[in-house]
């Protein structure tokens, strides 16, 4: 859905990446839903925000397929949250999504920004 | 499967606390914290409601969402309960009718019969086209070739009806129909007893004792399924048999028969006439396909062996009667009586669902038509096209599924009234019963009907950016004389004016096509009850009295008759009593289809054969009991004795071919078959052209001949002055005297006969006119629905017609000559949808009736005169219009 936004720097999340990022917050450790939509936000200085009817969906989709696991606890500011953390499965996943992604931007750099002097 | 709801919501919970929270501690005022915390979440319902069906399959995903549409389709359609019942009942008829017809269609025509192997049981018959007789059945000699040079029949089985009169096992003796059969015939036909033994070889020959086996219906409901009845003996006529089993329960086929047994209980069986007379035919046949041969194979094999019999044997074969031979599967046999007409009910029913459909598919789009604002709002909403045709696939799904149960519901009664019709043409329709595949016929009907409904209403354009389309909806709108008026929320477009009148005429023309047919069996049915059949049809009492069991044959039997002919003429109210061989239409084709004979003064041109007459047995005074006139000469009368000079009386058909001049009396005729011996018997009279076989009369020629010197008379005449009925016990009586074991059976009056003999025509015309009038009903609410809708569109193109001058009579009739317009149109398409239908019947069936000029004026009156009633409520409505409400209401 196209929605101009009053702040036009912010950008589309392109599909499918989404779950990708996820998994990559969880690496430095267990964190609840707030906690990864502000992470995804500061650490992109605000270019990228994620909509919450995406990211809990999403959330629970890796749940389910055993890349997350989730447990109930009490926040930093005491609020009970449901905290996720990566499983070995997710940590395997996201080497592979990684992998694809590296190779992605590689191949999509080649034809956006052709090295002048990559002559044989 | 998945997180407990409450989870869900407590970690929405917590995502809105954390975010509040951090608000608060950036600064912000707590209520408006969590007001921006609200606004950035977004829709809480929606993404806790993806949060969740993440941890569902996707059909769960698919099937709520269905089950919230049927949800919303029966909120929407209880507030509109008239059109919901409208087309619930609508529904409920078509699709009740179809799976009521669908379930005897399947029970009388596909079902297999209980037989081992039923289908290598084949039937054989001999036809004579050339002569008009449709089962000629078979001679012993024919069979005997059959059964001698047959390679793709393994094995034959006979079977002969007979009546018999039974002594032994009911109270009063009484007539049974029974078959007489070679001890191989059960196992043709593959049955099993459920008590007792079946016949076989060893009951076969002359000096076999008699033994017969009762069939399961006679057991059952005459018996009362007494098991001590095995090993009893019984008299049939005059010799005994033994009760040696019964007979599990099957399709009886030639005749419901209600005993079979072995040849040696019927003498005349044993005797020369039936094993030598090539002619003497009246045995029926059925096989079993040898292993490895197919009916075709059969077929062919048979027609050429009895074309080589014919070639043998040219004396048994007259070239005019064009004997054939058939073969067919007993099972399409059986059914075939009964495949017409329950072919034409099931097309009938078809029409009547098209009519139904097309109707709610009216009353559907017009509903559509209304809500066009609120679909319109909701594709507004969001609701992709997708999300529109679900809402009107889940409420047509929900009308269509109501009807459908209702319409089961209706088709359960429906089934027995249809199976007690259609058991007139075929025995299997008694054993049909509801079974789930009526409802599944329900069921699939609805789901044809429920999607066809569905895509019927036009959906509101959606791409409202697009001038393109905005563009092309005018162009396609109507120009000047259009009828794209609109009032209020009402908007009518021309192609949506078009579909209504398109589907308003469709039933019209379908009830048009329905009420000539059924016109047209109500007019035949009239003609054939009211053709006079020159019989006096009130006053003559007929009733069957077959030969003492006891007295012997000969001198005897006729003494009997004679004498309860004396007695019973001398009861007060009797004027006459006579007898006869056959009672006039009940017992048609009993005695075959005529012999050929010769006559003095006659010789047949060159090539041309002798002419057929039909011989019939009568008793002194016979044609003035039954109010035959005679012409010329005299009746038989008592003077004409065994011994005596043998006579005849002629039919006036006869007279008239055979001596044009008029000089029948004192010729003499004689009967070119071996049992007459070619004696001349003398013409002492000319009667009147009667039919005993047709109800309309023909003119067949006829040749009368006294009881006393020729055959058997096995029915009583008696003509009386008052209730025919009140006489049958003193004629009881009267008979039980002279012969104490004697049945009296059947007494009716020729009226009554008639009647009985035609009841098959009047339950045809019964249904027929049942169906058109459902189809007329449903097509009289169709054209009042589409009227009144179409006047309520156009209030304000009344309005303006008001206003400039038109007054409410104009409209008025304006209204009724368009509704009568529609129902015009629908008639000459139905005439010609009946002219197609015919040329279809005509492919199928070979000959199809037509209606005459009458049901069609008729069905087209008939038509018209509801068309003015659907269009008077509309057009009053229309000419009541308030000028200044009708301009205002844009």
């Amino acid at each position: 859905m196209a929605k101009s936004s009053p702040e036009d720097r912010r950008l589309e999340l392109l599909q499918g990446t989404l779950d990708m990022l996820v998994l990559r917050i969880l690496q430095w450790g267990p964190q609840h839903g707030h906690g990864i939509g502000q992470a995804i936000r500061t650490q992109t200085d605000d270019l990228l925000k994620v909509e919450t009817g995406s990211l809990y969906p999403a959330l629970h989709r890796l749940e389910k397929r055993g890349w997350l696991k989730a447990t109930w606890a009490t926040s930093e500011a005491n609020q009970r949250a449901k905290y996720y953390r990566l499983t070995a499965a997710g940590q395997a996943q996201l080497t592979r999504e990684r992998d694809k992604w590296s190779q992605l931007v590689d191949a999509i750099g080649r034809i956006m920004n052709p090295a002048p002097a990559s002559k044989e | 499967m998945g997180p407990d709801p409450r989870e869900l919501d407590d970690e929405i919970r917590g995502h809105l606390a954390l975010s509040i929270q951090e608000r608060i501690e950036r600064g912000d005022d707590p209520a408006a914290a969590r007001l921006a915390a609200l606004k950035e979440f977004g829709n809480v319902t929606l993404t806790r409601d993806s949060m969740r069906s993440v941890w569902r399959p996707h059909w769960f995903t698919a099937v709520d969402a269905l089950g919230r549409d049927v949800r919303f389709a029966l909120r929407s359609l209880l507030r509109a309960k008239g059109l919901t019942a409208t087309v619930v009942v609508t529904l409920a008829l078509g699709i009740g009718a179809n799976a009521a017809i669908f379930s005897v269609v399947r029970g009388v025509l596909l079902r297999p019969l209980v037989n081992r192997d039923e289908d290598r049981l084949v039937y054989i018959r001999q036809t004579a086209p050339g002569v008009g007789f449709d089962n000629m059945t078979f001679s012993m000699p024919e069979i005997a070739d059959l059964k001698a040079r047959a390679k793709t029949i393994s094995a034959f089985g006979d079977f002969s009806t007979v009546d018999f009169t039974l002594i032994g096992l009911t109270a009063e003796p009484r007539i049974v129909k029974a078959g007489v059969v070679s001890g191989s015939f059960f196992e043709v036909m593959g049955l099993r007893p459920v008590l007792g033994r079946l016949l076989n070889a060893g009951d076969d020959g002359p000096k076999a004792a008699g033994a017969a086996v009762l069939t399961y219906r006679f057991w059952t409901a005459s018996l009362g399924s007494d098991r001590s009845v095995l090993g009893r003996t019984i008299r049939l006529g005059p010799l005994t048999a033994t009760v040696v089993g019964v007979l599990e329960p099957s399709v009886p086929y030639p005749a419901d028969t209600e005993i079979i047994a072995n040849v040696v209980t019927s003498p005349h069986h044993l005797g020369a006439t039936m094993v030598q007379g090539r002619t003497h035919r009246m045995t029926e046949l059925f096989g079993r396909l040898a292993p490895g041969a197919s009916l075709e194979a059969t077929r062919g094999e048979l027609t050429s062996l009895h074309d080589a019999i014919k070639r043998e044997h040219p004396e048994a074969y007259s070239a005019k009667a064009n004997v054939q031979l058939t073969v067919s599967r007993l099972r399409d046999q059986i059914a075939a009586p009964a495949r017409t007409i329950l072919l034409l009910l099931l097309g009938a029913a078809a029409v009547v669902f098209v009519i139904a459909c097309s109707n709610v598919a009216n009353l559907i789009l017009a509903r559509s038509i209304r809500r066009e604002s609120e679909l319109t709002v909701r594709a507004a909403l969001g609701a992709g096209k997708g999300a529109l045709r679900r809402t009107l696939l889940a409420e047509s799904l929900v009308l269509c599924g109501a009807g459908a149960l209702l319409g089961a519901i209706l088709a359960r009664p429906l089934v027995a009234l249809i199976a007690r019709f259609a058991s007139r043409f075929s025995i299997r329709a008694l054993e049909v019963t509801v079974d789930p595949s009526l409802l599944w016929v329900a069921v699939g009907l609805a789901m044809i009907a429920a999607v066809l409904l569905a895509y019927v209403p036009r959906l509101p354009p959606l791409d409202y950016g697009s001038g393109r389309s905005e563009q092309r909806r005018r162009a396609s709108a109507p120009g000047p004389g259009g009828f794209a008026l609109s009032s209020g929320s009402v908007r009518i477009t021309a192609s949506t004016n078009r579909r209504l009148r398109v589907f308003a005429t469709m039933q019209i023309a379908f009830s048009f096509v329905l009420l000539a047919a059924a016109g047209m069996l109500i007019t035949t049915l009239v003609s054939m009850q009211r053709a006079s059949s020159g019989f006096n049809t009130r006053q003559v009492l007929a009733l069957d009295v077959p030969p003492p069991a006891t007295g012997v044959g000969g001198a005897a039997t006729l003494e009997f008759y004679e004498r309860a002919t004396r007695r019973i003429s001398q009861l007060p109210g009797v004027n006459g009593v006579s007898t006869g061989a056959v009672v006039p239409w009940r017992d048609a084709g009993a005695l075959g289809p005529g012999t050929k004979f010769g006559a003095e003064g006659y010789t047949p041109a060159d090539g041309e054969e002798n002419p057929t007459a039909r011989i019939r047995p009568v008793g002194a005074g016979f044609f003035n009991v039954l109010g035959v006139p005679v012409v010329a000469g005299r009746e038989f009368n008592d003077s004409d004795r065994a011994k005596s000079e043998p006579v005849s009386i002629v039919n006036q058909s006869l007279a008239q071919r055979l001596f044009p001049n008029g000089e029948a009396l004192n010729r003499k005729v004689w009967f070119i078959d071996g049992y007459f011996a070619k004696t001349p018997l003398r013409v002492v009279g000319v009667v009147a052209d009667v039919d005993d076989e047709h109800v309309v009369r023909g003119s067949a020629m006829t040749v009368y001949v006294p009881v006393p010197q020729i055959g058997l008379a096995t029915r009583l005449f008696v003509n009386t002055s008052g209730d025919p009925y009140s006489i049958v016990p003193s004629v009881t009586r009267i008979i039980r005297e002279l012969s104490p074991e004697q049945p009296v059976a059947r007494p009716a009056t020729l009226e009554d006969v008639r009647s009985e003999v035609l009841s098959p025509e009047r339950v045809n015309a019964v249904v027929l006119s049942g169906f058109a009038a459902i189809a007329l009903l449903i097509a009289v609410v169709g054209v009042a629905g589409v009227l009144a809708f179409t006047v309520s569109a156009r209030t304000r193109e009344f309005g303006v017609r008001l206003a400039i001058g038109s007054t409410p009579r104009h409209l008025l009739m304006r209204v009724l000559s368009e509704g009568t317009a529609t129902v015009a149109i629908g008639i000459v398409a139905g005439a010609v949808a009946a002219y197609a239908f015919s040329r279809i019947g005509m492919s199928v069936f070979g000959s199809v009736p037509t209606p005459g000029p009458l049901p069609l004026a008729g069905a087209a009156l008939v038509l018209i005169g509801a068309a003015i009633v659907a269009s008077m409520m509309p057009a009053a409505r229309a000419s009541r219009v308030d000028l200044v409400q009708a301009l205002r209401s844009e």
